[in-house]
C-alpha cells in the first residue's frame, strides 16, 4: 500500500461527511492509505485570503508545518476550497522574504522549510492514471450524463489551477474513465455566489439559476463538484423554476464506479445497466 | 497558631517589579498579587479566589530583553525582577443567549451564536496566552469542524480569566463559546446516568419517607448506635 | 532538580523507603471516643481562649470566635439617620444577597417558581461567580446508587457532625440530593461517568459509602459556572461589586430589602424587596485564631452581620471548619486547599518520619487534630513530627505518588488537574515527589438558623449556603456544601418567591438598625469597631501607617 499524508478540512468532518467517507474508501481500492495529519488547523478558506495580509497565511502555514513534521513533501486534499487555500500559501512561502516574516511571527512552531506541495483528489487520480483507474472500475456508470461543475477554486487564481483555468479537462477525463458521458456546458467554471449566500441570498440564487439551466439545456442528468459550498449553493438556493439536477461530489461517482459505496437510486436508474452494473 | 505561625516573608531578598509603569520594591518569591498587596494596593477588582479557580487576576506582563507579551494568573505567579505587569480589571465579551432546553448539540449551533469562530486565522496567540495551558487554538478548530464533544473536553480546565479573548486578532469572544460547548456536551452528548434517574423517582414515590421520618425523631444515643453499626463500603 | 530544600528532600527518602510497606494497607479508622480526645485534645475549637460569648443580640450568651464576635459587636458602617429611604433604586420581588452557589440557586429557583426574571435581583460584592462555591474541588454528595440511600446518607451527615446537627435540614439535604444532580445533569454539567452513564463516585472523609460525585477536580467550577450561564440565560439583573451593607425593614418588622454600595463608586443605593434571600457565604478570610485560609477574597462573615442586625439567631458558630490538607510549601500557594479527593484517591499522610499515622479519611476535624498532634512540638502535648519549611510553616506530608500507584499512570493529571497545575507551576510534580500540607481554615459550619424552607424566622428574610447553619452541625463533610447550597439554595428561591407573591410592604425603615446601636451602648461597647467588613486588608503595615483619605 502506498501511503498518502491527508489533510481533511472543516467542512469535511462536518456537513460533507460523506464526500470524505467515499473517497477515502474509494482510495483504499485503489490502493493507497491515507493517513490523516495528526493535528491540523482550518485552512483559513478562500474568502480569508481576500485579503492581503501575512496573518492570513499563518492558519494554512502551520499545516504545512505539520505536514513537514511527518516527513511528507505532499499532502492531499479533497475539498477544493481548503486545495486552494492552503496550495496559494504554499505558492506564497515560495517567496524567501515571506517564509521568513511568517517564520519570525510564528514563533511557537519549527520553521517552514518549504517544499510541501498540495495536491487535490482530481491531480492526484490523473497522476494515477487513466489506465489503472479504468482497470479498478467495476460498475462503469454507463449510460449517465454527468457534468462536472469546477466552480472557482480548482480553477482561479491560475497559478494554483489543476488544469486550463478557462478550458478545464481533467474532471472530463475522469468522468469518461468512470464510464460516464461527460457533458460541457457554458457556466462550468462561473462562480455559483460562494460566501455572498449569507449576506445576499438573491445574488447567489440568480448564479444557481444561471449555472442549473446551463447544464439543464446541455442534457446534464447529474452534477460534480468538489466543493462542499458550491455543493449547498447548488442545492439550497435553487430558485423556483430552475431543473432540479442532483449534485454529487467527486469522490463519490468514484467511490460508485471503483464499487465501494452503493450507487444512489435515483443515478441508479439512469444507468443504461442498471443499478448493479 | 502556637509554633506554625507564618513568618512574615521569606528572606530571598527584594526585587523591582513595575505595576502599571511605577517601580516598587518587594520581597522575591511572592505572587503577583501579594506583592501589588505588599506594595500598598488595596485590590477590588482584579481578585478573586487567590487560588488559581476564579480567574479574576489576569495580567500581562513584559520582561526585560524580552519581546514576548506574557500572560497569567496574579495569584500563581511569582514576581521576577523587572516584571513589567497590569492587570486586566475586566473582558469585555458580548455572550449571546440561548435556551439549552432547545439548542441543537451540534457545531452549528456554536457557529450560529458565534459566527467570528470563523474568522480564526490560527495565529495561535490564544494557546500562547492560556495560563491553563489550554490548547485554546486547537478547541476553535475542534469547533469549527463541529467537534462539539472536544471543544468540551479541551476546554474543561477554563477559567474564564479572558486573555486568549483579549489577544484574539481574530476577536472570538472564546470562553462563553466553551461555556456553551461544554453545557450541549454535558445535557446531550454525554450519556446519562440511569440510576440516579431512578433513585429521583424512588424518593419523589415516597420510598425512603418512613426510614427518615424514624431516623429524624431518634434520640443522639440511638443515632450513635446506629452510627456506629454502619458497614463502609471498601475503598 | 527538586525545589525543596536538602533536609526536607532528606524526610522525602524517608517517606518513599516507607512507601512499599505502606502500599494497600491503611491506618485503622478510629473508634467515637479516641476520635473525640484527639478532638479535646488538638482540635483549635477546644481551645476555650479562642472564643468569647456575645454580649448582645438574639443570640446573647452563645460561644463564638473572637474574630467574629468582634464583628457582630460592632457598630454600622452607615449611619442609619443619613440613609435616604425615600428614594428606592430597585424594587423587585426577590433580592438575593450573594452572587456565588446560592443565590444563584434561589434566583433561579424563584424565577422556576414564577417569579420574572426583572422582578429579581441580585446583588454581590465581587463578580456573579466569585464564591467559595467556585473554589471547591472534590465533589458533592448524592445517595444515587442502588447499594446507599438517603438514610445511610443522613447518618453519615449526622456522625460527621457529631449529632449536633438539626436533623430537618439533614433530611431535605440528604432527600433533595439525587434531584439536584439530576437537575444539574439537564443543565449540563459535565460529571465523571462511566462510558455507560453510571456516575463515578468515591469516598469522601467520613461517608460510609462511595458518594461523591465529582467533575475531575473542578467540580466547584463546574457547577457555579453552570449556574451563572443558566441565570445569564434567563436573563436575571445582577449588581456586581455592589456588596449588601445593611437589611431593611419596613415598619411591620418585616425585611424588606437592602442598603447596597458600590464599591468603586462609593455610593449607596436602595433595593425594596417583598423577599430577600441571604446567600452571603462565610468567614474565612477573618483567619480565625491566624489560620490560613481556603477562602475566597470575599469570604468575610457579612451575612451573619446583617442578619444578627435584624434579629436572626445563630448557632454553632463556635465551630471552625479547618481542611486537613491545605498547602504548607511553597510559600506562595500556603493556606490553599489540596482537596480530600487526594486521599480518596489513595495518598496517604505521612510524619517526617515516613510514618502513617491516621486513617487518610477520618471526619475533617478528626484529621486536622491528627496533623496538628503531629506537628505541635513535645513540650505542648504534641509528637514534633512535623516537617518545618524554610518560611517557617510545619507540614506533614502527603504522599501523592501512591495516586498513579494505585490508579495507574495519567490518573493524578486527569483527575486531579487543578493540583497538578498549580504544584507544578511552583516546580514540584506531585506525581514524583510528596507534597507538605497543613490544616487551613476552610468553612463556617454554623450560621443563621433556619427551617427546612431556608427561612430564619424573620418575616422575608432567607438564608441558604455557607451562611446558614445547622445543616452540617459542628463539622461539615466533604461533599455536602455544593450540595446544601444547592438543596436549600432552591428551597429558599421557592419559599422566597412563595412569601413575595402574598407580601404586602409598609414603610422602608432602618429602626432595626438603631435598636441594634442602642443595645450595643447599653452593653457598654464602645464605637472602636465597625463592620461588615465588606473586604480584608492586606496591605502591609508601613503603608497602612501612612495612608491619609485626601480625595
Amino acid at each position: 500500500m502506498e501511503r498518502i499524508l491527508y489533510f481533511p478540512g472543516c467542512a469535511l468532518k462536518d456537513q460533507a461527511r460523506g464526500y470524505e467517507e467515499a473517497s477515502l474508501a474509494a482510495l483504499a481500492k485503489l490502493g493507497y492509505e491515507v493517513k490523516e495529519l495528526p493535528r491540523w488547523n482550518c485552512c483559513g478558506t478562500v474568502y480569508s485570503l481576500a485579503q492581503d495580509e501575512l496573518m492570513r497565511h499563518v492558519g494554512p502555514v502551520r499545516n504545512l508545518i505539520r505536514a513537514q513534521e511527518e516527513g511528507a513533501d505532499e499532502i492531499l486534499t479533497l475539498c477544493s476550497m481548503c486545495y486552494n487555500t492552503l496550495r496559494r500559501s504554499a505558492r506564497f512561502v515560495e517567496d524567501p522574504e515571506s517564509l521568513r516574516r511568517i517564520n519570525a511571527f510564528m514563533d511557537d512552531e519549527p520553521d517552514y522549510r518549504g517544499g510541501v506541495e498540495v495536491v487535490h483528489l482530481v491531480q492526484f487520480l490523473e497522476e494515477i492514471g487513466v489506465e489503472k483507474l479504468a482497470r479498478a472500475v467495476v460498475r462503469p456508470l454507463h449510460g449517465l450524463r454527468l457534468a462536472a461543475y469546477y466552480g472557482c477554486t480548482l480553477l482561479r487564481p491560475k497559478e494554483v489551477a489543476v488544469d486550463h483555468p478557462d478550458r478545464p479537462e481533467i474532471l472530463e477525463r475522469l468522468v469518461s474513465t468512470l464510464g460516464a458521458e461527460p457533458v460541457l456546458f457554458p457556466e462550468r467554471v462561473e462562480c455559483c455566489g460562494a460566501y455572498l449566500t449569507v449576506p445576499r441570498p438573491d445574488i447567489v440564487r440568480e448564479r444557481v439559476g444561471e449555472i442549473l439551466r446551463s447544464a439543464g439545456l446541455a442534457g446534464a442528468q447529474a452534477l460534480l463538484t468538489a466543493c462542499p459550498l458550491c455543493k449547498f449553493n447548488l442545492e439550497e438556493r435553487r430558485p423556483l423554476g430552475a431543473p432540479r439536477i442532483p449534485v454529487f461530489y467527486v469522490g463519490e461517482a468514484l467511490a460508485w464506479a471503483l464499487g465501494v459505496r452503493e450507487i444512489p437510486a435515483e443515478i441508479g436508474k439512469l444507468l443504461s445497466t442498471g443499478v448493479t452494473g | 497558631m502556637d509554633e506554625v505561625e507564618v513568618k512574615a516573608q521569606p528572606k530571598t531578598g527584594m526585587v523591582t517589579v513595575y505595576i502599571m509603569g511605577q517601580a516598587y520594591r518587594v520581597p522575591a518569591g511572592l505572587t503577583i498579587l501579594k506583592a501589588l498587596e505588599y506594595a500598598g494596593f488595596r485590590l477590588v477588582r482584579g481578585v478573586g479566589c487567590r487560588g488559581g479557580f476564579c480567574g479574576a487576576c489576569a495580567t500581562v506582563y513584559r520582561l526585560p530583553g524580552d519581546y514576548r507579551l506574557y500572560a497569567d494568573l496574579a495569584c500563581q505567579t511569582t514576581v521576577k525582577d523587572g516584571m513589567y505587569l497590569a492587570m486586566l480589571p475586566s473582558t469585555p465579551a458580548e455572550r449571546r443567549p440561548y435556551d439549552i432546553r432547545k439548542a441543537k448539540p451540534r457545531g452549528e449551533t456554536l457557529l450560529a451564536l458565534y459566527p467570528e469562530l470563523a474568522r480564526c486565522v490560527a495565529c495561535n496567540t490564544c494557546t500562547k496566552s492560556c495560563p491553563q495551558k489550554l490548547e485554546v487554538m486547537e478547541a476553535v478548530q475542534a469547533a469549527l469542524r463541529g467537534d462539539v464533544a472536544k471543544v468540551a473536553e479541551l476546554t474543561f480546565d477554563c477559567l474564564s480569566c479572558g486573555l486568549c479573548t483579549m489577544r484574539c486578532p481574530a476577536e472570538i469572544p472564546h470562553y462563553h463559546v466553551w461555556q456553551l460547548a461544554r453545557r450541549l456536551y454535558g445535557a446531550y452528548l454525554a450519556p446519562k446516568a440511569e440510576h440516579l434517574a431512578r433513585r429521583v423517582e424512588e424518593i419523589a414515590a415516597g420510598k425512603f419517607d418512613g426510614e427518615l421520618d424514624r431516623l429524624v425523631r431518634l434520640g443522639k444515643e440511638e443515632l450513635r448506635e446506629l452510627y456506629k453499626a454502619r458497614e463502609i463500603e471498601p475503598e | 532538580m527538586s525545589v525543596y530544600p536538602e533536609y526536607m528532600q532528606e524526610s522525602i527518602q524517608r517517606v518513599e523507603e516507607t512507601r512499599p510497606a505502606r502500599m494497600g494497607t491503611n491506618f485503622p479508622r478510629l473508634p467515637l471516643a479516641e476520635q473525640e480526645e484527639l478532638l479535646r485534645r488538638y482540635h483549635p475549637d477546644y481551645k476555650p481562649e479562642g472564643k468569647r460569648p456575645l454580649r448582645v443580640g438574639a443570640s446573647y450568651g452563645e460561644l463564638v470566635p473572637h474574630e467574629v464576635a468582634d464583628l457582630l459587636e460592632a457598630y454600622p458602617l452607615l449611619d442609619p439617620e443619613k440613609i435616604e429611604l425615600s428614594e428606592v433604586d430597585y424594587d423587585v420581588d426577590v433580592l438575593v444577597i450573594g452572587g456565588g452557589g446560592a443565590g444563584t440557586v434561589a434566583a433561579l429557583w424563584a424565577n422556576e417558581a414564577g417569579i420574572p426574571a426583572e422582578r429579581i435581583l441580585i446583588v454581590t460584592k465581587l463578580r456573579h461567580g466569585d464564591s467559595n462555591s467556585i473554589m471547591a474541588q472534590g465533589g458533592i454528595q448524592a445517595a444515587d446508587k442502588p447499594h446507599d440511600s438517603p438514610a445511610i446518607h443522613f447518618l453519615d451527615v449526622m456522625g460527621g457532625g457529631h449529632f449536633t446537627n438539626d436533623p430537618k435540614l439533614v433530611r431535605a439535604l440528604v432527600m433533595d440530593a439525587p434531584f439536584i444532580i439530576k437537575w444539574h445533569e439537564e443543565l449540563g454539567v459535565m460529571y465523571d461517568k462511566e462510558p455507560d452513564g453510571t456516575m463515578i463516585t468515591i469516598h469522601g472523609g467520613g461517608t460510609s459509602k462511595k458518594r461523591m460525585h465529582s467533575c475531575k477536580d473542578y467540580t466547584g467550577l463546574e457547577i457555579m459556572r453552570v449556574l451563572r450561564d443558566e441565570a445569564r440565560n434567563r436573563g436575571i439583573p445582577v449588581l456586581e461589586f455592589h456588596p449588601a451593607v445593611e437589611l431593611l425593614t419596613d415598619e411591620f418588622g418585616q425585611v424588606a430589602g437592602a442598603v447596597v454600595w458600590n464599591l468603586e463608586t462609593e455610593e449607596y443605593k436602595i433595593v425594596r424587596a417583598k423577599a430577600t434571600v441571604l446567600a452571603t457565604g462565610g468567614w474565612g478570610r477573618l483567619h480565625i485564631q491566624g489560620f490560613p485560609t481556603t477562602n475566597h477574597y470575599g469570604a468575610t462573615a457579612d451575612g451573619l452581620v446583617l442578619a444578627y442586625r435584624v434579629g436572626a439567631k445563630l448557632r454553632d458558630l463556635d465551630a471552625v471548619q479547618y481542611h486537613p490538607t491545605g498547602a504548607a510549601f511553597p510559600e506562595q500557594i500556603v493556606g490553599l486547599l489540596i482537596t480530600e479527593k487526594v486521599r480518596g484517591l489513595g495518598a496517604q499522610p505521612v510524619n517526617a518520619r515516613g510514618e502513617l499515622f491516621v486513617h487518610p479519611l477520618e471526619p475533617r476535624d478528626v484529621e486536622s487534630a491528627a496533623f496538628i498532634r503531629e506537628c505541635l512540638p513535645p513540650e505542648k502535648g504534641g509528637r514534633g513530627l512535623g516537617v518545618v519549611t524554610p518560611t517557617g510553616m510545619v507540614g506533614v506530608w502527603l504522599d501523592t505518588p501512591m495516586v498513579d500507584m494505585i490508579h495507574g499512570k495519567g490518573t493524578f493529571q486527569r483527575a486531579l488537574s487543578s493540583i497538578y497545575r498549580m504544584y507544578i507551576r511552583f516546580g514540584i510534580d506531585p506525581t514524583k515527589e510528596p507534597i507538605l500540607v497543613y490544616p487551613t481554615l476552610h468553612y463556617q459550619n454554623g450560621g443563621v438558623v433556619i427551617d427546612e424552607h431556608g427561612w430564619t424566622g424573620i418575616p422575608g428574610l432567607y438564608a441558604a449556603g455557607e451562611v446558614e447553619g445547622g445543616v452540617h452541625g459542628k463539622n461539615r463533610l466533604m461533599g455536602n456544601s455544593l450540595l446544601d447550597y444547592n438543596v436549600f439554595g432552591r428551597r429558599a428561591g421557592l419559599a422566597a418567591a412563595g412569601w413575595a407573591k402574598k407580601a404586602r410592604l409598609g414603610r422602608l425603615t432602618l429602626r432595626h438598625v438603631e435598636k441594634f446601636v442602642e443595645e450595643l451602648r447599653r452593653a457598654g461597647i464602645p464605637a472602636a469597631r465597625r463592620s461588615p467588613i465588606l473586604l480584608p486588608d492586606y496591605r502591609g503595615e508601613k503603608t497602612l501607617a501612612r495612608v491619609v483619605d485626601l480625595l
